[in-house]
């Protein structure tokens, strides 16, 4: 059983990759464009050079007893030892060292998984809630249609070139526990009368600037999911801002445009694919397998307080789910094996990774209760305390992340440590949201949080200090999800008491109020103000160097190892490379006493500066210059007569020397070029200095002209322009505008704008 | 040169393709081919290449049409008997698609005129039913490095290739003539009517294919079907390095007419 199917080109993919790592270690590909080609392979690199993350797909979270147990066996013959549950539901291995990144990808292929789209652009990991399917009073299971629209994404090659990364999730009911509010696109499931259908949001998003999701449709059937997320997916495609990758993801574009005309572009592209293509659902039972396995019977108190905090009986009777609470959501071979060996008996559709880097079983017996209860234990596992700690939340970190300022596991531990030796009751909170991250980056899904912190730098005297921001309130249901907001600051080394005190006032007076919210409003907020007043004098380094020390840090905080984004892309950092280096030659040029190698230098970076934009992969420095001569001098993207010096590339650096001022003209030609690309990579010619080439632009009229008549002079008006030409056609109003563009669309071509004019419409088109 | 309105309509799916398209439409309307044979293969390669709007079409004929013909010579009628095929095989072309113009050779395919036909013209094709004219179009136009489709039918049978210059040729496969009599012919043996249809227009698909450079074309391959089991095969070949007409040192150096089977006198150098 697989929850997804990977495509079939997967395997040729891992293969090029191989060569890929092989020339990287050889010295032939520079980092920063290894990182674009690691990251879509889901391979982060860590804190330490070298050694890398390995992110693994888990379509709505499913995963079998024989993926894990290969994903453990794995990560300890290769990695650190741990399986990670991820907080978006996917599984990762850490601490794989270069040479044997290979190995644990096709290891992971052999069991149906996919470390493809793990980062990067893409269409990343479709969330469930973890008990979709099973929960009684579920509107329905939402598990086949994140599942099958996984398969059918990762089969389509336009995934994984979108401006940025893509996240969808589906929600059973309006309690949303998928958070789809917060997510790029998302489906809450709603019936309509006896039919089946969703909810949809779009645009939301946490990150540095979180944003709430928008009602995009009211209701769709559910034959719709697809053509939904295809619109989307192509409007995103076309839109979304590639320039910019701190401005790209989808969110953006709606508050860009405003939602009347974010709306319109959809429903353009909406309407092109409405009704087609309906996803063709996995059939997925929760039943119970049979099983010779002897039922072992358990009493007593502790048992009782288990199945009260982690057992849910399921919708289908006699069956029921366990929720595993993991230490900082890692599991190791050996207890992963013992958990394995146990669903076994089940068989496959028996797990989910939960959100809160949990696992939860499904389809167990209520006869097997007992056995599963001494299997947990023999787990190294937080299923003897209340849900709630085993429920905050945290991203991994500074320990292996190269963006984390703080270690939030670190500080997950403490919390739990000073709560765990109070008297209080946590399972009056067992859902309580206590969320942390490293950084501002959501990792830890701290905007979503009912009490939630973000990693930051204090400082004191010039000394640098772990701390954290300090957010409270959100709400999470479909409609109404409000993020948090952020309250103050606080020392890291604060946190555990500050956590206890607070929260022992809120189970305190919990009963007096209706809602979590209603408390923070009346007191909780000033509760907090004033806790965070009394920790806020942090001790001198002198007299307490603790406190500069991050939990489960070995050294004193310092900045020196923070790295940049691994997940975006990698494309503008490989362009701004060249241009650092083309500018610095301009620069120190007059001061060359022999210049020939720096004009060489020079045109190699110009030529090369702006291949990747056309997708041009060159394999040697001699392709280099013949790529750009084809891409860029023939196509008069910059003028024809620097044909002759770009081509002098191919010979030896002295023969540069008398085209000094030519290169270096080139040189400027070139980054005036790339100053005038707009955001969807186009670069605008006019503005392009020593470019004679300007592109046409030519209107038709084919009102009256029937289908395919018009698509036949559509095209045949093409054929006359050169690509990057643009197009306006006329056409009728029905039949025509339905059909032209698609049709126009399949030959390669972009339609740039369609826009109804009285009663007929307007076509722009760029010719490809 | 730019397309009427009357073009751009007649042509349109040839337009909307993606691998025809405008452009490749013009390249068909200034394409020129040589028919040889206007009978049960020629007829509809003659008849779909002009309505491809292959602009000029040169066929070669000596002969008149024969009442026994109609059962598959479809570009002939039955008021045509005893016409020249030529002549009513141009009619029905100017009939359908007058953007085609058609020059006609009122004689046989031989010895002494074989590369002043061929001059000029993009591509041949053989729709011819006997294996003297087979062999010799085969030698002209490997010498003229000219190519070719060829063609045979018989019963329920048919085979046909692409000669391309630099791929195996008809002799590389037959090295030469079968002796006399060994082969019926099918004024001896006869010939389903309909499969002149199904093989003239895979050769017609060849011609047209190859005028565009577009796919996959029947070079060092062989296609042969039965109908009657209605079978299809193709069969890789290469070229044979002891040809005797493509070969580096080959023993068929210049044109001579070969000689026909004894028993077939009605249709000697004429059309299946």
């Amino acid at each position: 059983m697989r929850f997804y199917d990977n495509p079939p080109v997967l395997a040729e993919e891992q293969a090029l990759f191989v060569h890929d790592l092989v020339d990287y270690s050889l010295g032939n590909i520079d980092p920063t464009k290894f990182k674009a080609i690691r990251v879509a392979h889901g391979v982060y690199e860590q804190r330490q050079d070298h050694t890398y993350m390995i992110r693994i797909r888990c379509a709505a979270g499913g995963l079998t007893p024989e993926q894990l147990r290969k994903a453990a066996e794995l990560a300890e013959a290769y990695g650190g030892g741990e399986v990670h549950f991820t907080t978006r539901q996917e599984i990762q291995v850490h601490n794989v060292t270069i040479e044997n990144l290979m190995t644990v990808i096709e290891g992971l292929r052999s069991v149906g998984l996919s470390t493809r789209g793990g980062g990067g652009n893409t269409i990343r990991n479709i969330l469930t809630p973890s008990h979709s399917g099973i929960r009684p009073g579920d509107v329905f299971d939402v598990d086949p249609y994140a599942m099958a629209l996984t398969t059918r994404l990762i089969h389509e090659p336009d995934s994984w070139n979108l401006p940025r990364k893509f996240k969808i999730a589906f929600s059973t009911a309006p309690d949303d526990v998928s958070f789809t509010q917060a997510t790029c696109l998302g489906f809450v499931a709603k019936m309509n009368g006896d039919q089946k259908g969703f909810e949809v949001y779009c645009s939301g998003g946490m990150g540095a600037k979180p944003m709430v999701g928008h009602l995009l449709l009211a209701w769709i059937p559910d034959t719709e999911v697809y053509a939904v997320t295809r619109a989307i997916k192509t409007m995103f495609d076309k839109h979304g801002n590639r320039r910019n990758r701190n401005q790209n993801r989808i969110k953006f574009l709606w508050k860009k445009i405003g939602e009347e005309e974010f709306k319109q572009l959809f429903h353009d592209e909406y309407a092109l694919v409405q009704g087609k293509d309906p996803l063709v659902l996995p059939e997925l039972n929760n039943e119970a397998q049979a099983t010779d396995l002897p039922i072992e019977t358990v009493t007593g108190q502790d048992f009782e307080n288990w199945k009260n905090r982690y057992v849910m009986a399921q919708s289908q009777p006699g069956l029921s789910s366990i929720l595993i609470p993991l230490k900082l959501g890692d599991i190791y071979k050996h207890h992963a094996d013992i958990l394995c060996d146990f669903l076994d008996h089940f068989g496959p559709n028996t797990m989910r990774c939960e959100r809160a880097q949990n696992i939860r079983l499904r389809n167990i017996p209520d006869a097997y209760l007992g056995n599963a209860y001494r299997m947990i234990q023999q787990l190294d596992t937080l299923s003897e305390q209340p849900a709630f700690i085993g429920r905050m939340m945290n991203c991994t970190g500074a320990q292996t992340c190269k963006l984390g300022i703080c270690l939030p596991r670190g500080l997950s531990k403490a919390i739990q440590k000073r709560l765990i030796v109070s008297d209080l009751d946590f399972d009056a909170i067992a859902d309580f949201r206590l969320n942390m991250s490293g950084c501002p980056n959501t990792c830890g899904m701290h905007h979503i949080a009912q009490l939630g912190f973000f990693g930051k730098v204090g400082r004191k005297d010039g000394d640098l200090y772990p701390a954290y921001n300090v957010l409270a309130g959100a709400k999470v249901a479909a409609g109404q999800t409000e993020y948090a907001q952020r309250v103050t600051d606080i020392a890291a080394h604060a946190i555990p008491e500050f956590v206890y005190q607070f929260l022992r006032d809120y189970i305190a007076k919990k009963d007096q109020y209706a809602t979590y919210n209603a408390y923070l409003d009346s007191e909780g907020f000033d509760l907090i103000k004033a806790l965070c007043d009394q920790y806020r004098d942090v001790p001198a380094y002198a007299d307490d160097a603790s406190f500069y020390t991050d939990f489960g840090a070995k050294k004193r905080l310092s900045l020196e190892q923070l790295g940049t984004a691994e997940c975006s892309a990698g494309m503008f950092d490989m362009i701004d490379v060249d241009q650092k280096n083309m500018k610095q030659i301009i620069k120190a040029l007059p001061d060359t006493a022999e210049p020939a190698d720096a004009l060489k230098t020079l045109l190699f970076h110009t030529s090369r500066m702006l291949l990747v934009t056309r997708g041009l992969d060159p394999k040697t420095d001699t392709e280099v210059f013949k790529l750009f001569e084809k891409h860029f001098v023939q196509t008069e993207l910059v003028d024809k007569q620097y044909s002759a010096v770009v081509l002098l590339g191919l010979g030896s650096s002295d023969a540069l020397v008398p085209h000094a001022d030519a290169v270096v003209e080139l040189a400027n030609a070139v980054m005036a070029l790339y100053k005038g690309m707009d955001d969807s990579l186009k670069f605008k010619l006019d503005d392009a200095a020593g470019s004679g080439h300007t592109a046409q632009h030519v209107t038709q009229d084919f009102r009256g002209v029937a289908c395919p008549m018009n698509f036949v002079k559509t095209k045949l008006a093409l054929e006359a322009l050169k690509s990057g030409d643009s197009l306006d056609v006329l056409l009728d109003d029905g039949e025509p505008i339905e059909n032209v563009p698609n049709s126009v669309q399949q030959e390669g071509h972009t339609i740039v704008k369609k826009e109804k004019v009285e009663n007929h419409w307007q076509v722009t088109i760029r010719k490809a | 040169m730019t397309f009427s309105d009357a073009q751009v309509e007649r042509y349109s799916r040839h337009i909307i393709l993606s691998d025809v398209g405008g452009d490749g439409q013009q390249k068909l309307l200034s394409s020129r081919v040589l028919i040889i044979g206007a009978g049960g293969l020629g007829s509809p390669i003659a008849l779909y290449l002009a309505a491809a709007g292959v602009g000029h079409l040169g066929i070669v004929d000596a002969d008149r049409v024969d009442l026994s013909n109609l059962q598959r010579q479809i570009a002939h009628y039955t008021a045509d008997v005893g016409r020249l095929k030529t002549e009513s095989a141009q009619e029905k072309i100017n009939a359908m698609n007058p953007d085609v113009s058609v020059t006609l050779y009122h004689e046989r395919f031989e010895a002494h005129n074989a590369f002043a036909l061929m001059q000029g013209y993009d591509f041949v094709i053989d729709g011819t039913d006997s294996f003297e004219s087979k062999f010799l179009i085969n030698d002209a136009c490997v010498m003229a490095k000219q190519a070719f489709s060829h063609g045979g039918i018989l019963r329920f049978d048919g085979q046909t290739f692409t000669y391309a210059p630099g791929h195996a040729c008809y002799r590389c496969i037959f090295d030469d003539l079968p002796p006399k009599n060994a082969v019926p012919t099918c004024s001896q043996a006869g010939v389903l009517g309909s499969i002149a249809g199904m093989l003239g227009t895979i050769q017609a698909t060849e011609a047209i294919k190859y005028l565009l450079g577009v796919g996959t074309g029947l070079t060092d391959r062989i296609l042969s079907f039965n109908a009657k089991q209605m079978q299809f095969r193709t069969i890789s070949v290469s070229r044979n390095s002891a040809c005797k007409v493509c070969s580096q040192s080959p023993t068929i150096t210049k044109l001579v007419n070969y000689e026909a089977p004894v028993c077939d006198l009605k249709s000697r150098g004429g059309a299946a």
